[in-house]
């Protein structure tokens, strides 16, 4: 029970309260390029979603049985990026073969994804959190993939309406997007202080 | 058979290649900076616990892996740290551990003195806490009402005099959280220290 | 003759492509990671510019050398390979000669192997030009880069901490405007400053 308690409040923690693209910046990238449209946010939001559970997961197992026990810490940044950019990899060519309709969803997303900040940002943090039993990290990175897809879907509600609004010609494109970002950040500090 | 090895080498020979050559300036650099990464981390641990403990001298790990509690009563594996003066005498102990803040985890060095009586205060490893609110913790007023209050559980209260010492602790208007937490770490740790050191008779 | 100028006019470009014709983060848009997260005061904005100036000279070095080496399908491998070991580099060195700083950009640093800006060098110039182009280019988009984030970050400490590069700039009666600590003030400074880029970039064309 208090074990379930601990996993229910990380996962609340990393998707509404600590949201990696509100509080710490990371995935602002496509946050800012693929936002345009609803459904194609939402497809790279799954497919980040996917590659943060799998490579968060590949990551801290690489590193709890095989770099710490060696004492090999040194090359944790160098194993962490061939992890994720093989897990990318791997996914694609999983989701090529067997489910070419999802492919054709998100399989184009793919290939941007090993240089999105959010995946090797759960990784590195992680590592910094120390934390030590699977079914957090399993929770964590799968939580931080989905508080992308949120904050990805609702800044693509929003830029669909955005278009029909009449924005000073300078700040048109990414400067209203960012300053839109801006009020978000501070809707969502709303929730900061709930996880106790 | 032949064929395919070959036709892998050819591919990716300049991959391994390269593979070992960062593998060897990294471990180079690693080889001569690493000592140094590692005394600051200690210097930057004993110059916030000498803060906290007057005229220690040096600290020495008094219980290696201790039961140390979190805000949340998890308990932690850190080393107790005791501080000793020039003469070897003992002046007090000093703790790690952490709780949850408003927005992030809190990272606090506590002391308390030689016969765990009284809190000498603490210092913050880690805090992320809002600018203007929560970061107030940071600030000696709030950080003074701790400096030796009995080493017992403390409160908090909304109002009331700071500079008095005893164990009602004033809160940081509009930061009640942040705060909370920090008598949390206060109240669930000491217990667990006494505990500590009583057992190894450390303290009667 | 005519050969050579040819050239010098390709060095001199190369430099100074990335401080505002192609500056990373006001008219490209990429690596946008680092001018939002570490921008709360200079100082911080500084060391992470110097960081990421080292790594992009010493991965556009190591990828123009190896260009005519490289195969196509495990082209971005080697990219992320080199990154990787020079940021690992830059990190050790933080750690042993500035641990203040270390701490202060913390999970930031070993973020610069998905920053956007080197894998895009890389493939745009590094793979394609020789070595000193290389350089002068990792240098200039470096510097375009670490511009953007000490503007940023000056507006940002000035307005919430009332201070310029830790000294007090404003007077003793002036109320640090703590939001702009926040990330909301990030994204919306970040957001004006783009909006500047734009009215300047479009005034000049007229």
């Amino acid at each position: 029970m208090d074990n379930m308690y601990v996993l229910m409040m990380g996962f609340l923690s990393v998707v509404i309260v600590n949201n990696f693209v509100f509080t710490k910046f990371l995935g602002t990238c496509p946050y800012l390029g693929v936002s345009g449209r609803l459904d194609t946010a939402f497809g790279m939001g799954l497919a980040v979603t996917f590659v943060t559970a799998l490579s968060g997961i590949l990551t801290w197992l690489v590193d709890y049985y095989i770099l710490v026990p060696n004492g090999l810490e040194i090359t944790r940044y160098v194993c962490y990026i061939l992890i994720i950019a093989g897990a990318v990899q791997l996914v694609e060519m999983y989701v090529r073969k067997f489910f070419p309709a999802l492919y054709r969803t998100f399989g184009i997303f793919l290939p941007l994804i090993s240089t999105n900040c959010v995946i090797l940002g759960i990784c590195l943090f992680i590592n910094i959190w120390a934390i030590d039993n699977l079914a957090e990290v399993a929770v964590l990175s799968t939580g931080v993939g989905i508080g992308f897809t949120l904050a990805i879907c609702i800044m693509a509600a929003i830029r669909e309406n955005l278009a029909l609004v009449d924005v000073p010609e300078s700040l048109k494109g990414a400067p209203i997007t960012l300053i839109t970002a801006g009020l978000l950040t501070m809707a969502f500090m709303g929730f900061a202080g709930m996880i106790k | 058979m032949l064929k395919a090895i070959r036709y892998y080498i050819e591919q990716s020979w300049l991959l391994i290649v390269s593979a070992f050559f960062f593998g060897l300036l990294i471990a180079v650099a690693n080889a001569a900076w690493s000592g140094k990464a590692d005394t600051n981390k200690k210097a930057k641990l004993s110059n916030l616990m000498k803060n906290l403990v007057q005229n220690a001298a040096k600290f020495e790990v008094a219980i290696k892996d201790a039961n140390v509690a979190d805000g949340k009563g998890k308990l932690l594996k850190t080393d107790i740290y005791k501080a000793v003066d020039e003469n070897g005498n003992g002046l007090g102990f000093a703790y790690i551990t952490s709780g949850t803040g408003f927005a992030d985890k809190i990272e606090l060095i506590i002391a308390v003195d030689a016969d765990c009586g009284k809190f000498l205060g603490f210092e913050i490893l880690y805090a992320n806490e809002t600018p203007g609110f929560g970061d107030k913790i940071k600030k000696d007023e709030f950080r003074n009402q701790f400096k030796n209050a009995p080493a017992e559980p403390v409160s908090l209260i909304k109002a009331g005099d700071r500079k008095k010492i005893d164990n009602e602790i004033v809160a940081i208007t509009g930061a009640t959280v942040t705060s909370t937490a920090v008598t949390n770490i206060f109240n669930k740790s000491i217990v667990s220290v006494k505990e500590a050191l009583q057992q190894k008779g450390l303290i009667k | 003759m005519a050969e050579s100028s040819t050239a010098k006019i390709d060095y001199l470009s190369a430099l100074t492509a990335g401080l505002w014709k192609e500056n990373p983060t006001f008219r490209l848009l990429i690596g946008m990671c680092p001018p939002l997260a570490v921008t709360t005061a200079v100082k911080p904005a500084l060391t992470m510019g110097l960081c990421v100036i080292f790594v992009l000279v010493c991965s556009n070095v190591a990828i123009s050398l190896m260009r005519n080496l490289l195969k196509p399908h495990l082209r971005i491998i080697m990219f992320t390979l080199s990154i990787a070991a020079f940021v690992t580099i830059a990190d050790l060195y933080l750690r042993a000669f500035s641990p203040k700083m270390s701490e202060a950009l913390g999970a930031y640093v070993p973020l610069i192997i998905v920053n956007c800006i080197i894998i895009f060098r890389a493939e745009a110039c590094a793979s394609k030009c020789n070595v000193w182009v290389s350089i002068l280019d990792g240098i200039g988009s470096g510097t375009g880069f670490t511009l953007a984030l000490c503007v940023l970050a000056g507006i940002r400490e000035i307005l919430a901490a009332g201070t310029f590069f830790d000294y007090r700039v404003m007077p003793k009666a002036f109320v640090p405007w703590a939001a702009m600590q926040m990330p909301v003030g990030a994204f919306v400074t970040l957001g004006l400053l783009l909006g500047l880029a734009t009215l300047i970039t479009t005034k000049r064309a007229d």
